[in-house]
């Protein structure tokens, strides 16, 4: 389980220290407005960024100080975008990180419904594919299109990965993550921008204003009218889904 | 959840069979060893001291011929595989690390800052006349070679994507005009003696091989070579991004040592040797790209062969064709990669 304790950044761009736990099972939703540090946050929890306070273990053991192919075959990240030099093969994209065989990646491919592009160049790719293929990627390396399973309790961090992905695909993913994380005993947290996708698709949320974590808990807990209405300055009302009740956040007019 | 693509019938094969599903990684680099071995046999037996093709069948040459051949031709032939494979392997390296085409160790003024400090190291301390003169030729490369690497890529980490490129290549720019007026400086102040191995030097010729140069070239570019070669995973996880990469168990700060250091000391060895090769390292890597994909586990061996494989036909050139005077080989490859760098350039216009 990957843990914070009272972790957080002292320099800029800062995150006030905080302690929570990635649950396995979970599919978490980081939301907040622009500049509010979830990227930073993202950066903290894959181990890019050492804290300067406080500690981040997973199993027990603060992430420095694993070895960096073992905590690669545990925790993958998909970053918010992808600049490449070189014009990779789709295939051979998904396949860095991970000695995946061709099985596994046609398994992860068809995941992300990208099959058709396997064997075109990267560079080609719109945002949307890029963003799709990165993810494949990602659970490529976590070993994911095999079909026996070796490393219980992994972790996935995601950066806004339906940024640029149209309503369909955004479904499917957050179908498919939430599939992942309870399937599979994943922890997901993946930042996401759209209220209603974490509303509707996340266990949890947690709500960043400022470099500093101001509200977590289920997404009812979290997305509050008045809540929202202040940390994105926004006007804006929250009502409920007829089907389940879940939160339903709509601008004002 | 199926896309179709909107390409269809003809046009869709079109677009797939563009990329041939290349040839085993085996089968490729044993091709390419094998032409480097042609090149080698071929250059062995070619100009005015080569060997006869009767060797072959088992018919010596005379002592004397043979004597020559071993004293001229030999590491001759030894260094331009040495330096040709280092080149365009640190080449294809520092593509990779600077995740853009464009990068060279020529274009990035590594040659020319190793240039610099090998020209400081002749004139001011009048190092070609003493006893250390050869070894500390190759040291002066080195550590010319290093500080540019260094200080290119502390310019480089600041900036990202395209904006670091110009900001490269402008650096790199201005190291070449800087080193050019400072060789200058030491060519005027240099006594005639200094003079004439500083121009001997300063052309790119592997004429003055002997086998102390080879010697020096043997023992630092193979290590240089392997350690090109152990990078390889870590330069194809790189591609991904910083980011992407640790949380793909790369250790980036570690890796970008390790590649600078290795171009470092085999370029620093080349440009102490051999002088200024032009455009290798930028040609090699990328034809070979172009055929192979960007994958550096195939591509750094690749470059490394093709690089040896180029210098030694260019060397060959370069001794017959003005025969019996030579060519100096850097001019040559330079004439030879001017226009294909150009013609890169409008290319790849014409794609963005």
């Amino acid at each position: 389980m990957l843990s914070l304790v009272e972790a957080g950044f002292s320099r800029p761009p800062t995150l006030a220290p905080f302690s929570a736990c990635l649950r396995p099972g979970e599919l978490l939703a980081i939301v907040g407005p622009n500049g509010a540090g979830k990227s930073t946050l993202l950066s903290l929890l894959s181990g890019f960024r050492r804290p300067e306070q406080g500690s981040l273990c997973l199993d027990g053991t603060p992430l420095h100080r694993w070895e960096p192919a073992a905590l690669a075959r545990r925790r993958a990240l998909v970053a918010q975008t992808l600049t490449l030099g070189f014009d990779w093969p789709v295939r051979e994209l998904v396949a860095l990180g991970s000695e995946a065989s061709a099985a596994e990646i046609d398994a992860v491919l068809a995941l992300l419904d990208l099959e058709a592009l396997a064997e075109r160049g990267a560079l080609a790719l719109s945002g949307g594919e890029a963003q799709r293929v990165m993810i494949a990627r990602a659970l490529c390396q976590l070993g994911l299109g095999r079909s026996e399973r070796t490393e219980p309790g992994q972790v996935l961090l995601l950066d806004e990965p339906t940024s640029a992905l149209d309503i369909g695909q955004q479904q499917r993913l957050m179908r498919l993550l939430r599939r992942l994380a309870q399937e599979h005993r994943l922890a997901i947290a993946c930042v996401l921008h759209d209220l209603n996708l974490a509303a509707r698709y996340a266990h949890r949320v947690w709500l960043l204003e400022r470099g500093r974590r101001i509200a977590a808990g289920t997404p009812a807990e979290v997305l509050d009218g008045r809540t929202l209405a202040r940390a994105f300055d926004a006007e804006l009302t929250v009502g409920s889904r007829q089907d389940d009740g879940s939160p339903l956040v709509l601008l004002a007019p | 959840m199926s896309r179709t693509l909107p390409l269809a019938g003809p046009w869709r094969r079109q677009a797939q069979g563009r990329r041939k599903q290349p040839r085993s990684p085996r089968q490729v680099l044993a091709l390419l060893a094998l032409a480097v071995l042609v090149a080698l046999l071929a250059a062995a037996m070619s100009g005015s001291v080569g060997l006869s093709p009767r060797v072959l069948l088992g018919e010596w040459p005379s002592p004397l011929a043979w004597q020559v051949w071993w004293q001229l031709r030999l590491p001759r032939l030894l260094l331009a595989a040495l330096v040709g494979a280092m080149l365009a392997g640190s080449g294809a390296a520092m593509q990779g690390l600077f995740r853009n085409p464009l990068a060279d160790p020529t274009l990035l003024g590594l040659a020319s800052g190793a240039g610099l400090a090998v020209a400081l190291w002749i004139v001011l301390l009048d190092g070609a006349a003493g006893s250390l003169g050869l070894y500390g030729q190759f040291l002066a490369g080195f550590l010319g070679a290093l500080g540019v690497c260094v200080l290119v890529f502390a310019l480089g980490q600041r900036q990202h994507g395209q904006e670091a490129l110009f900001t490269l290549l402008l650096a790199g720019l201005a190291i070449n005009t800087l080193a050019g007026a400072m060789g200058g400086v030491m060519a005027f102040i240099a006594s005639d003696e200094q003079l004439r191995q500083l121009s001997l030097w300063g052309m790119g010729s592997l004429s003055h091989a002997l086998w102390s140069a080879t010697l020096g070239a043997l023992v630092g570019i193979p290590p240089a070579l392997w350690w090109l070669l152990r990078c390889a995973r870590g330069l194809d996880l790189l591609q991904l991004g910083e980011l992407t990469a640790h949380g793909a168990g790369l250790d980036a700060p570690r890796l970008k040592r390790h590649v600078v250091v290795a171009t470092a000391l085999g370029v620093g060895l080349c440009v102490a040797l051999a002088g200024i090769i032009g455009f290798l390292g930028l040609l090699v890597p990328h034809c070979l790209r172009l055929w192979l994909g960007p994958g550096h586990r195939l591509l750094l061996p690749a470059s490394m062969l093709g690089g040896a494989l180029l210098l030694i036909v260019a060397d060959t050139l370069a001794r017959t064709l003005a025969s019996p005077a030579e060519v100096p080989v850097g001019l040559l490859t330079s004439l030879l990669g001017g226009p294909y760098f150009l013609w890169l350039l409008l290319k790849r216009r014409a794609r963005c």
